[in-house]
């Protein structure tokens, strides 16, 4: 974006990185009070602070030559890594979890993500993703492979997953992160068998709060299943972000954005809008991923 | 010296939500001007949400208007299909009278709306059912030709969260073609489109909008500030546009 002509207050606000602390006082906002061109006054942000991790972004291409699928929707087309680098860094997030676009199956979307996390070590975490209904039968091996020998951490899923697929994750002991396309009801059919398995709720149940019921319904069932979590990635409709800040433990509550799609910067900031007590937000900004993820990234 | 901030898409008042799955609010105005003021947001253009008659909220809209001189400003909202034949009337008096200074067309605006607003030269904000509609241009051809006098306003750049996202090319191209076209900002959740909308359409046509209190002014305020625009621009889309649209 064009920074000359900028004013040093406004100069202040956009070196800061936009990195957001909420203070515990409304007055330090500043906003509306003249006192700085600045939205915000800038925080203390980015020194001596824990990791933050957004745990939810996609990276590739699609991998279906010949079908409509290639070239119809953004988010089915391509998700381009230098752009989640780009604003990861302006937003403070020090790492993110990547896991593939919509494909049919996923051995090649998922050796792309292995590629991209070794070409940054630093700053992705890569989620192998598979679907139960084009690949039964194969995704234990491929899974087994991927965590193993590729080195992803978790699995993304957008089709209700199968007792392989369940038993797989169970025994690699890594955390599954199951978009259930607003059906959030569907978790119930297998989280009762699998008390051990650290399922994520992406979008606290509703992408972009489209269906704003399924908020309260993944709100209830983290209430009532402590090995769910919801990640907040896109949630339009944040009245639900600050529901479920009160009402669940800290822990349960994960910081996601859903990039590129969607803006970590813009995403991160309502998570700060909080104004959550240092350890909670901590632990929802990086803290809780990194303990479901084993203490290492 | 800071520059004045107009919302140009907030709500008070019992109805409706106008998106769905729809549910019934009251959206309390105390709770909105805190809000707003969280925001660095100086006035509001407030409307009713979504009613099946409009005059006795439109009533409302006014009175809280005059209570809030220096905070609200209020807009109409008629259906223009089930108030056809009483519209001009009632639209004349809201705005002559009780000092309202827009409508919000809560349907296809018919020749009876779009000639009234000629008329009083207030604004049109229309969001066009995208559930009749396969994108807002398909709306807007006819409106936007026909009444070259009326500016209208296409909130959510032309997409609300961003959920029909090819709705916002379309809403760009509108104001590309017509002069008398606006885009508002709010729930612009694929942020691309807000961004690309800053680079292709003269800042004079953007206008800052929250959708408040369904939605986060704070947040939707960032979402503009995050487009790190030279100053001048941003404050037309912040408010200059608004205030040069009322005539304030």
């Amino acid at each position: 974006m064009a920074s000359r002509g900028i004013n040093p207050s406004r100069r202040t606000f956009l070196t800061s990185g936009g990195a957001l602390l909420a203070s515990q006082a409304v007055s330090r906002w500043a906003i509306g009070s003249g006192k700085n061109d600045g939205f915000i006054s800038p925080g203390q942000g980015g020194q001596g602070k824990s990791l933050v991790i957004d745990c939810h972004a996609h990276v590739g291409i699609c991998r279906e030559p010949g079908t409509t699928q290639e070239l119809s929707a953004p988010w089915e087309t391509v998700a381009d890594p230098e752009l989640i680098l780009r604003h990861a860094r302006e937003a403070g997030i020090d790492k993110t979890v990547i896991f593939p676009i919509n494909n049919t199956s996923y051995k090649e979307a998922n050796e792309d993500i292995a590629r991209m996390c070794q070409r940054y070590p630093e700053k992705f975490i890569g989620f192998a993703r598979h679907d139960a209904q084009t690949e039964s039968g194969k995704i234990r091996s491929m899974l087994f492979h991927e965590v193993h020998d590729l080195g992803l951490r978790g699995l993304k899923l957008h089709t209700q997953p199968n007792p392989e697929i369940l038993d797989a994750a169970k025994e690699l002991g890594i955390p599954i992160l199951y978009d259930s396309n607003e059906h959030v009801e569907l978790f119930e059919e297998f989280l009762p068998s699998y008390p051990t398995v650290n399922f994520i709720i992406p979008h606290l149940g509703s992408d972009q709060s489209a269906n704003w019921p399924g908020h309260l319904m993944a709100i209830d069932l983290a209430k009532r299943y402590p090995n769910v979590h919801l990640d907040t990635a896109a949630v339009v409709m944040t009245r639900y972000l600050e529901k479920a800040a009160k009402e669940l433990p800290a822990e349960q509550i994960l910081f996601g954005s859903d990039e590129p799609e969607i803006d970590c910067r813009l995403e991160i900031f309502k998570i700060r809008l909080l104004n959550l007590p240092k350890e909670k937000e901590e632990l929802i900004l990086g803290g809780n991923i990194l303990r479901l993820l084993g203490g290492r990234v | 010296m800071k520059a004045l901030v107009i919302d140009s898409d907030a709500q008070i008042g019992v109805g409706e939500t106008w998106g769905s799955p729809r549910r019934p609010v009251d959206y309390k105005v105390e709770a909105l001007l805190a809000r707003s003021a969280e925001a660095g947001i100086d006035r509001s253009c407030v409307m009713a949400p979504r009613n099946t008659l409009y005059d006795s909220p439109n009533k409302q809209v006014a009175e809280l208007c005059e209570k809030y001189p220096a905070k609200l400003i209020g807009f109409a909202v008629h259906n223009p299909q089930r108030e056809a034949g009483q519209l001009r009337r009632t639209l004349s008096e809201e705005v002559k009278v009780m000092g309202l200074k827009g409508v919000r067309s809560d349907g296809h605006p018919t020749r009876e709306l779009l000639d009234a607003a000629v008329e009083l030269n207030t604004p049109v904000v229309y969001y066009p059912d995208l559930s009749e509609y396969p994108g807002p241009a398909r709306a807007y051809y006819m409106i936007a030709t026909a009444y070259p006098s009326v500016t209208f306003i296409l909130p959510h750049l032309g997409a609300y969260r961003s959920w029909q996202w090819w709705a916002h090319y379309e809403a760009m191209d509108l104001v590309k073609r017509f002069p008398n076209i606006y885009v508002g900002t709010s729930s612009v959740v694929s942020r691309k489109y807000l961004e690309m909308a800053a680079r292709e359409l003269p800042p004079q046509r953007i206008l800052f909008g929250s959708n408040a209190p369904e939605l986060d002014p704070r947040v939707e305020m960032y979402s503009v500030k995050l487009l790190k625009l030279p100053e001048q621009s941003e404050a037309l889309i912040l408010g200059d546009n608004m205030r040069r649209l009322l005539r304030l």
